[in-house]
């Protein structure tokens, strides 16, 4: 019995040491090929002036689609930001999804907002309209009042009022910069049949200085758990997106921040509303859907188009949002399955679906076994302690390498912090990062598993302190 | 110790080391580059002052002396000329290329044989700037580089568009293929109506859709008006792309005899093109086209109606009239529901889709 308990748990250890290494070699090869795409790109982009882009004759109109949901502390600044940006012709869409505070007041409010007849295609089905409200003062804004129906649902009901070829789908919690639209649109521009979808940059905001809809200084907060969160998303956004685009393989646009062909995703049938993971959602089906019509197509990350955004700075927040995140990818993963190891796929289906399944959605469950494994091994006496305590020490110095590494890649974009104690307290959060908050968020995905199995599908209220007092 | 020990124990010092060297790059860049930068921003500002005072002196041996002056510091010199170089026009630029030619002239033609991409770019930007048409034959060589660098030299070449520049460039644009097709379309803009020869003997041969849709839709932009009767004989192409920019660009050129070609695309099978088609024939205001801008509010297709509408409120009191008869129907309430639309934007206006 001692025997096979001994053999399953050397096979266990070996398993989990194949991952242990796949995942890490795999996260370097995305920074090694963000680094050439991102030094590409600035090559490609030094001598370029994008304001040029808004003179441009053929440059297509865009509607930007904001759903909103009890957004009342945001929602003004974010739909001014929205209205200042520079680009030639664009529409503001905002869908107020059944929000029980004040958003839809506030709107009418501070937009001057009035009560319109407006008629429109209803190609997505979605919840019913209650009225759609545009402003003298403000053309370009159309505010849409709808029956709750979750944030796929208000994205669908936008896409049926929306007027133009492209469409932007942003959070009205988050804050685009002034030409990130005029960025955004230059894989569209360069590429206009073949490009249907780009993402850009999310970063957080949290410790900024926000006035106007702008972030004027970029500042690092002082809650930890928003720290630790700007070292995910450098290495989520520099050190994994543009490698993963650079391998074509990216399965994520995020929900924040993402440009569209809007032909193409009513051809998939828009957002499938009984998702909470739409953005990953839209994007697997875009690439499903192109594959079976044997359409070539490009889904670009572009590193500079920048969209701020504010980040839980609780422990409660913060759970809720990665349960809802994990249980969205688990609903992607499976509701294509289809895909999975499918050459039919191509490189979606033999390399990214497989990845992500593997890496994104077993992760946890592989890196929960090995903690539970790990400490087994050591209470029988079967791993030399020594080793334990040097393997431990080995993650925790490569995970903080990879950090490092996204810094880097971070100094080598726009995205850096300015001060030079930026970079220490940041490198330092990077090692503690891996201690605890690595753990604490694996035992998080792996609730959001049980959870997603017990069918629940709440979205998780999110308690957001507004852009002026977060930090 | 076990093998499986040294093993770890190695990559972790290993693994430290490497993070150690890191982190100890990331800070020697920041602080080189921050004294650099500084450094940078201190010599731009000398060099600025002196290139300052050769646009205000107008005076040749100044510039030369200025020239002579900064020859050492290419770098910082290149970029105050990229800098200036876009903005000032007239004598100053004069002044500006007596600078450029007795200072980084040689450096900069030195980048354009780099092997390095963002370096050639960075030369033919300048080359851009302080073009000098004599200079012509050493840019066609750079015509069968990268897509990227030959559209930086048919950018370079537009600033001077002779008989032979232009048919470089529409050469090239016949020859290329790829995204950088897209491009040539500005490039071609830029042109204005010195296009209007070559854009028609292209059109004379067969060309791939892309290129040919590329062409109606500059005709439009520009617009073209002399090539009026091009774009009609297309109205009849079998691809839809093709029929959809006829279209548009029809409304563009505000021809009145467009508007049976008009008309007759507005009864297209492809609810793209009628779209387009009644949109355009709401902006030529052609009077004849009340009926079928009415017809077209009885569409099944939402854009059809939309443009329609909007149509008929642009051709005045006569289509306000037809918009406020069919808002009173019933029998068809989407065109009632889109004309009363059309009527409520009119108080409150939005952007025409």
């Amino acid at each position: 019995m001692s025997d096979m308990l001994q053999l399953l748990l050397h096979a266990f250890n070996i398993l989990i040491l194949a991952y242990f290494f796949l995942i890490n070699a795999f996260y370097l090869l995305f920074i090694v090929l963000s680094l050439f795409g991102l030094f590409r790109h600035r090559e490609l982009t030094r001598y370029v002036s994008f304001k040029e882009v808004f003179r441009l004759p053929l440059v297509k109109p865009i509607s930007i689609i904001a759903p909103a949901h009890d957004e009342e502390k945001t929602i003004v600044e974010s739909v001014r930001a929205l209205l200042s940006l520079e680009y030639p012709v664009f529409e503001v869409i905002v869908v107020n999804d059944g929000s029980s505070d004040g958003t839809l007041d506030k709107l009418i409010r501070s937009f001057e907002l009035e009560r319109s007849r407006w008629v429109f295609r209803k190609v997505v089905a979605h919840q019913p309209v209650k009225g759609i409200y545009k402003s003298r003062a403000y053309p370009k804004l159309v505010v849409v009042d709808k029956v709750n129906g979750k944030k796929a649902d208000a994205l669908n009901a936008g896409l049926n009022i929306s007027r133009y070829p492209l469409f932007c789908a942003v959070d009205s919690d988050s804050l685009l910069e002034k030409d990130a639209l005029l960025k955004m649109v230059r894989p569209f521009l360069e590429d206009p049949d073949k490009t249907v979808a780009a993402g850009g940059i999310i970063r957080l905001a949290n410790g900024c200085t926000v006035k106007g809809g702008q972030v004027l200084e970029v500042r690092l907060p002082r809650n930890t758990l928003a720290r630790f969160q700007i070292i995910e998303y450098f290495r989520a956004f520099l050190g994994g997106r543009i490698g993963l685009g650079m391998l074509k393989s990216m399965l994520i646009v995020s929900g924040a921040f993402g440009l569209f062909r809007k032909d193409v995703a009513l051809q998939c049938g828009g957002y499938r509303t009984g998702t909470i993971g739409e953005d990953m959602d839209l994007i697997v089906r875009m690439r499903r859907h192109l594959h079976n019509m044997k359409r070539p197509y490009e889904i670009r990350f572009i590193p500079d188009p920048i969209c701020w955004t504010e980040a839980p700075e609780t422990l409660r927040t913060l759970s809720r949002q990665r349960n809802r995140w994990h249980r969205g990818l688990l609903d992607t993963l499976l509701y294509n399955k289809v895909m999975l190891f499918n050459p039919r796929y191509g490189i979606t289906g033999l390399f990214a679906m497989p990845f992500y399944f593997v890496f994104e959605m077993l992760g946890p469950f592989i890196e929960l076994l090995g903690y539970i494994i790990f400490a087994v091994c050591i209470a029988l006496g079967l791993l030399n302690h020594w080793f334990a305590v040097l393997f431990f020490l080995v993650a925790v110095v490569l995970g903080t390498l990879l950090s490092l590494l996204s810094l880097l890649l971070g100094e080598y974009s726009s995205e850096r912090y300015p001060r030079l104690q930026d970079v220490l307290i940041l490198t330092l959060y990077s090692l503690f990062e891996n201690i605890l908050y690595r753990q604490w968020l694996t035992f998080v995905r792996v609730i959001a598993f049980f959870d997603f199995y017990r069918g629940k599908e709440e979205w998780g209220a999110m308690h957001k302190k507004g852009f002026a007092q977060a930090g | 110790m076990s093998p499986s020990l040294i093993l770890t124990l190695h990559a972790l010092l290993f693994l430290l080391l490497f993070s150690v060297c890191l982190f100890g790059f990331i800070i020697i860049r920041r602080l080189v580059l921050e004294r650099s930068q500084a450094l940078f921003r201190r010599v731009y500002g000398q060099i600025e002052k002196d290139v300052l005072e050769a646009i205000y002196r107008l005076d040749p041996d100044f510039s030369l002396a200025v020239a002579r002056k900064h020859k050492g510091r290419a770098s910082v010199l290149t970029q105050v000329l990229l800098d200036f170089g876009d903005n000032i026009v007239g004598d100053g630029r004069d002044q500006l290329r007596i600078i450029f030619n007795h200072s980084v002239k040689d450096h900069c033609l030195r980048r354009l044989e780099s092997r390095r991409t963002a370096k050639r770019l960075q030369g033919i930007r300048l080359f851009i700037i302080f073009f000098d048409p004599s200079e012509n034959a050493f840019l066609f060589r750079l015509l069968d580089d990268k897509p990227i660098i030959k559209l930086a030299v048919i950018t370079a070449l537009s600033r001077f568009p002779s008989a032979e520049t232009l048919s470089y460039i529409f050469t090239a644009f016949e020859k290329d293929t790829g995204f950088t097709v897209q491009s040539y379309f500005n490039v071609m803009f830029s042109l204005g109506d010195r296009i209007e020869q070559p854009v028609k003997t292209c059109m004379m041969r067969p060309l791939p859709v892309d290129k040919l849709g590329l062409f109606v839709e500059l005709i439009g932009a520009i617009p073209l008006r002399n090539l009026a009767e091009e774009v009609v004989a297309l109205a009849g192409h079998p691809d839809k792309e093709i029929r959809i920019r006829v279209a548009r660009t029809l409304g563009k050129l505000l021809i009145p005899e467009a508007a049976d070609t008009l008309v007759r695309l507005a009864s297209d099978e492809a609810w793209e093109v009628k779209a387009q088609a009644v949109k355009s024939l709401g902006k030529l205001k052609n009077m004849g086209a009340l009926d079928i801008l009415t017809k077209s509010l009885f569409s099944p297709f939402w854009y059809v109606r939309y443009n329609a509408g909007h149509g008929l409120a642009e051709m005045g009191e006569e289509g306000l009239r037809r918009l406020r008869k069919v808002a009173r129907q019933e029998e068809d309430k989407y065109a009632r529901d889109m004309s009363e639309m059309v009527l409520d934007d009119l108080i409150c206006p939005g952007e025409a889709a």
